[in-house]
């Protein structure tokens, strides 16, 4: 019975991964149709990552845009100014994320800002680096700085098809599920779900909270920075509106709605959500302004009151029923 | 009579105008059961708090088998061999028992050696019935067992339980003395109690000391302080002694 059940488990496993790496062969010249899955894996890449800080450690991170813009400007600039390849450019704008992480996670963690507070200044960070990257010239300022045209370079990370990206993508979110997977079961995810329950009692028994807290942010940040860099390439410009509030608070929406913690969740989310806000964009979106925030918002709101826990156990649960049916026939 | 394990050395503990612990001062030794009781509001759990590190205090000193302590954070203290559980238990809610107990387990093994950790404190705590179950599932008397388990997890020289012993029926409260009693005479682990529940403190304790508004009003073994006329006082007010 058990064998069985783990070949089942593998058997979707692969159906899911040939469905991933085929679809884009699938659709292949329509355009809109890549962009639109490469989004939902972006989506479903930050909102994995978002799970180490946000599901794992508990801690309500709102700053996804600010590692975002980071990445995408580090590994832009690198590009505009001295021809470096984005390949490169995304580990240093990783890096880079890292770095602001860490900069900003320490006084914050040392000073014990949590729960709503810590919410609160996270989402500031993502607006003070927006303003400040509108006004620091060099860089950034408020007109599009377009990356280098090239019909088609490897190197540039430059194509006339928006494949490419969904398969880097895909990796990326490959990575991030696997980094996941491994945190949760090792001592450091253990030490970061038992602190995002309790502090105190996590503390008594011997973790030290302040370092796990910030080791969580800056694998957190550094997904983030170098999905942001690879973004900046899809879409050929950087600008400091990649520093964004609304993009951050959906990251995380989605790491919550697809049930705190958990690995798969928030892909499930990303996968379910983003498919239904671009439909609604695109089949209401024309008729009245907002019109589809409004139906996404409620979409939302029925899942906050009827599925608390998120997507992802409920789904789990769908899966083990139909599962024991399969087994057992 | 056995070296002292922890000294606590004048400590005060001032919350705004409130004197929560004023000079406090008491010895554990090694191997013993060493009980505080006290009044509502005496400040036992605020010498937990300032002992264990989840408070500063104002002035005094700890030292913990003569090393200073005093204001260090609680896991830095936890890795020296000293580690608590609360009043009011602070499960995992949605950890199981067996990953709540990983967590302490952690603390001083890798590998494969953290599931035989866990596996023996587990048995020790009559656990293993309950394994894979939530501890938001759990009712009170296993939950206290839990929080008892993750913190043995950590392999305590010092063990500090804050009421562990309240709101449990006489035979869960036998049960829980019973692995108390084991603990200290076969792992050497040494207790402190906090405990409002007498026949536990009566039951364990070798030594007691009695907090009133943050002073040491007494000292001494359960029969020296069933019967001190100052310890009668504060629990039944003036005039009960008689």
């Amino acid at each position: 019975m058990r064998r069985t059940r783990e070949g089942l488990n593998r058997l979707l496993l692969a159906a899911l991964l040939g469905v991933a790496l085929l679809l884009p062969i699938a659709v292949r010249t329509d355009q809109y149709t890549l962009v639109l899955l490469t989004t939902i894996l972006l989506y479903g890449v930050l909102a994995t990552a978002w799970n180490v800080i946000g599901g794992l450690a508990g801690q309500l991170d709102l700053a996804a845009g600010a590692y975002l813009g980071l990445g995408a400007f580090t590994a832009g600039t690198l590009l505009i100014r001295l021809n470096v390849s984005p390949w490169l450019g995304m580990v240093l704008g990783g890096l880079v994320a890292v770095g602001f992480a860490v900069l900003i996670g320490y006084p914050l963690f040392r000073f014990g800002v949590k729960e709503v507070w810590y919410a609160l200044s996270s989402a500031a960070l993502v607006e003070v680096l927006r303003v400040t990257f509108l006004i620091w010239s060099q860089v950034g300022g408020p007109v599009e700085r377009y990356l280098p045209y090239h019909e088609w370079s490897f190197y540039h990370l430059r194509f006339a098809t928006y494949m490419p990206f969904y398969y880097i993508m895909l990796g990326l979110l490959a990575l991030a599920l696997l980094v996941n997977h491994w945190i949760r079961h090792s001592k450091l995810g253990y030490y970061l779900m038992a602190l995002g329950e309790n502090e105190e009692a996590a503390e008594v028994l011997g973790v030290n909270t302040q370092k796990c807290k910030l080791q969580a942010l800056a694998i957190y940040a550094f997904l983030v920075g170098v999905t942001g860099s690879i973004y900046a390439c899809m879409y050929g410009f950087i600008h400091p509106n990649f520093f964004s509030g609304p993009m951050s608070i959906e990251v995380a929406i989605l790491g919550i709605v697809g049930g705190m913690g958990i690995t798969y969740g928030p892909v499930m989310a990303a996968i379910l959500l983003v498919s239904v806000r671009e439909f609604l964009r695109a089949n209401l979106g024309g008729q009245l302004e907002g019109l589809y925030l409004v139906v996404y918002a409620t979409v939302l709101i029925l899942i906050a009151l009827f599925r608390p826990q998120g997507l992802g156990p409920m789904l789990r649960q769908a899966y083990d029923r139909l599962l024991s049916r399969l087994v057992k026939e | 009579m056995s070296a002292p394990i922890l000294q606590v050395s004048q400590l005060t503990k001032r919350f705004g105008s409130l004197v929560a612990l004023n000079n406090v001062s008491l010895e554990i030794r090694a191997g013993e059961i060493f009980s505080i009781i006290g009044p509502n509001g005496a400040g036992k759990t605020t010498l937990f708090f300032n002992i264990i590190g989840l408070q500063k205090p104002d002035s005094g000193r700890v030292l913990f088998n003569g090393t200073d302590i005093t204001g260090k954070p609680p896991h830095t203290i936890c890795d020296l061999g000293i580690t608590c559980t609360f009043q009011v238990p602070r499960a995992f809610a949605n950890m199981t028992v067996e990953e709540a107990v990983r967590v302490g387990a952690y603390k001083r093994y890798r590998g494969r050696e953290v599931q035989r950790k866990v596996d023996e404190v587990l048995r020790i705590c009559e656990l293993e019935e309950y394994r894979h179950q939530r501890c938001c599932d759990m009712g009170l008397a296993p939950l206290r067992r839990v929080e008892l388990a993750r913190a043995l997890a950590t392999e305590p020289t010092l063990l500090l339980l804050d009421e562990a012993g309240a709101g449990l029926n006489p035979s869960e409260l036998a049960g829980l003395m019973d692995i108390l009693r084991r603990l200290n005479e076969e792992k050497r682990i040494t207790l402190c109690i906090v405990e409002h529940v007498m026949q536990m403190v009566m039951g364990l304790a070798q030594r007691i000391v009695v907090l009133d508004y943050g002073e040491v009003i007494a000292e001494g073994t359960p029969q020296e302080i069933s019967t001190n006329p100052r310890v009668i006082e504060a629990y039944l007010g003036k005039g009960a002694v008689c």
